[in-house]
């Protein structure tokens, strides 16, 4: 049995890491820029261009960790959301998952000493990360989701998923309201991939999911749709499906940096819907 | 003379009428989006396709409908007639079907085959003479140890708190013969268990403790194959027979088809996941062969025992033992 991974669970990781250089508030700045468009087409288009881009600003600063993540960012987005092929996604999310690892690293080096290694030694590694380094680690274990979803089919990759959960619950110990609660969010994916008859916690999931919604305010959609997706559909329950999903076709959404996420997540909701019936046939 | 015609008219009628599709409800405890589910939906298209809509399928994926034991009383009751069943789950029909789960009946994948080309004929005509159709067995592969503890000496497990499934007399009695006594719990409550540490040993195959995310609470594995898991698709003798010839032997053709290729996925993808454990840095061990050999006794005595207490016949279990006697004595 391959466990089920999220499909959309990306949710544009593009955060801006400050940096004084040029070329830093370049990356932040196009980060923004995507997050802000409101046409999914446009970004699929218009992004790989950027993606090398970005490569070549890592090149002239290898080191810079900055220019790291932000690259890591729109790689890791890029895979998840608009890769045209599974070969791409994995290529691509694979690059994504250095970049952000290297990008942590240089600040936080004994990560890199113990992500291989036992689940208890890297929990205690990441016990050390602090608020000053959130960006930074939210990004690399985004990445790694974004890679563990390209590789669903690699048992090596399905079995960094407790890796992926020590990441997201140490950022919700050290600001759970970071990027409207999207940590949470990840949470309640990952504790929504078992049915409770084979020992999953889909009520902890949910849990996860409502802090998220709550943390923006109900304006990230992504949030309700995901949690339609893995817990409504994971515990039959048809109602709070459609409930959640036709509450994302109709909320007014206002903030700038959501735009493209909830574009994405309109258009998911939409399809969603369209498979209800089917899905839920008594 | 009218009633001859109106009997007459309506045979004709009766012969006219396209034989009644038959829907399926089926139940499984694999999510959707597995690739369990996938083959199953995928089957189930091929088979409304080549059926022309007489025999469709209604899956419930994720175990919405309960265990095997929930799933086996509803299929009772005609709230489903098919259900995705482990082999263990199949002791509540027809014990036999247990004999793979032996403790320690298998030592390498080569034994597996070799008496699965042998024996699967056998306990899919049982499950039938018990009222159930399946199409064929598919692999769960081996249930190893594995442990939060060192798992060096078998003697060791007896301080431990080893995990055996509810209502699985099998099980328990195989660590009964080593004078462990496991601690029963639904599979439901297991990574729990784990977390809290009401239990620190399962035996899991590797795909399964990946699966499940028992893997990030074990840290050692002994390289022993425990058990040997496999589960079927089963449906409703009856139910299945309502069809007619042709039907079903599309039905048949297809899901076996479909449950010979989910047998070598699960092969490859249990290898690959013994190697994610190794990656994930669980300790593997190899028990000596003094160790090995004093197990092997203790069990033996457990199979005797199990048949004593008529968990599983005499018959069967002396069949598996020839047909694995027959591999050994050819392969010395």
């Amino acid at each position: 049995m391959t466990i089920r991974i999220w499909i959309m669970l990306l949710l544009l990781a593009i955060s801006g890491g400050c940096t004084n250089m040029i070329a830093g508030r370049f990356a932040d700045n196009l980060g923004a820029a995507i997050l802000a468009q409101d046409d999914p087409e446009t970004v699929r288009q218009g992004v790989p261009a950027y993606l090398i881009m970005l490569d070549s600003l890592v090149l002239q600063s290898p080191n810079d960790a900055a220019i790291l993540q932000a690259s890591a960012s729109l790689h890791s987005a890029y895979a998840g959301l608009f890769a045209q092929n599974p070969l791409q996604a994995k290529r691509l999310s694979n690059k994504a998952r250095q970049q952000s690892r290297k990008a942590l690293c240089e600040r936080q080096p004994a990560i890199c000493d113990h992500d291989d290694g036992a689940l208890g030694e890297f929990q205690t590694s990441l016990a050390k990360v602090n608020t000053k380094d959130i960006a930074y680690l939210y990004t690399y274990g985004s990445a790694w989701a974004t890679w563990i979803q390209a590789n669903k089919g690699d048992w090596n990759a399905v079995a960094d998923l407790p890796r992926v959960e020590a990441i997201m619950m140490r950022i919700v110990a050290i600001d759970e309201s970071y990027e409207w609660g999207r940590a949470h969010l990840y949470l309640g994916v990952i504790n929504s991939q078992l049915p409770a008859t084979l020992g999953g916690q889909p009520e902890k999931g949910r849990v996860h999911f409502e802090k998220a919604i709550a943390l923006s305010g109900g304006q990230d959609l992504i949030a309700k749709v995901e949690l339609a997706r893995n817990y409504a559909r994971l515990v039959f329950d048809k109602t709070l499906h459609d409930q959640l999903l036709n509450e994302v076709l109709t909320t007014p959404t206002t903030i700038s940096a959501l735009t493209l996420s909830n574009t994405l997540a309109r258009e998911a909701a939409s399809e969603l819907l369209a498979t209800s019936a089917e899905y839920f046939e008594e | 003379m009218y009633k001859l015609l109106s009997l007459t008219l309506c045979l004709l009628l009766l012969a006219l009428q396209p034989a009644q599709a038959k829907n399926f409800k089926i139940a499984t405890v694999a999510p959707d989006g597995t690739r369990w589910m996938e083959e199953l939906k995928g089957t189930a298209k091929e088979i409304e396709k080549s059926t022309q809509g007489r025999v469709t399928f209604r899956f419930y994926p994720g175990g919405v409908m309960g265990n095997d034991k929930s799933v086996l009383r509803k299929m009772r009751i005609g709230q489903l007639q098919g259900g995705a069943i482990t082999g263990g789950g199949l002791a509540e029909i027809y014990p036999d079907a247990q004999v793979y789960g032996l403790p320690l009946a298998f030592r390498s994948y080569e034994e597996v085959d070799y008496v699965r080309q042998r024996m699967d004929k056998k306990i899919i005509n049982g499950l039938s003479d018990s009222g159930y159709i399946s199409f064929g067995l598919g692999e769960g592969g081996f249930a190893y140890l594995m442990s939060a503890k060192p798992l060096n000496k078998i003697n060791d497990l007896k301080q431990y708190k080893v995990w055996s499934p509810e209502g699985d007399e099998f099980s328990r009695a195989a660590f009964a013969a080593i004078g462990i006594s496991p601690i029963p719990l639904p599979l439901t409550d297991v990574l729990t268990g784990l977390q809290t540490g009401m239990i620190d040993t399962v035996a899991a195959s590797s795909m399964g403790a990946i699966a499940l995310q028992w893997h990030s609470k074990v840290k050692h594995l002994n390289t022993t194959p425990l058990s040997y898991l496999f589960g079927t698709l089963i449906i409703q003798r009856k139910a299945f027979e309502e069809l007619s010839a042709q039907d079903q032997t599309t039905v048949t053709t297809l899901l076996q088809a479909t449950f010979a290729r989910l047998d070598k996925i699960n092969r490859k993808d249990n290898e690959q996941a013994l190697q994610a454990l190794k990656q994930q840095g669980i300790q593997f061990v190899e028990p000596s062969a003094d160790e090995q050999q004093q197990w092997q006794n203790a069990v033996a005595n457990a199979t005797k025992a199990m048949v004593t207490k008529n968990l599983i016949s005499k018959e069967m279990a002396q069949s598996l033992q020839g047909t694995l006697n027959e591999y050994r004595n050819s392969h010395k």
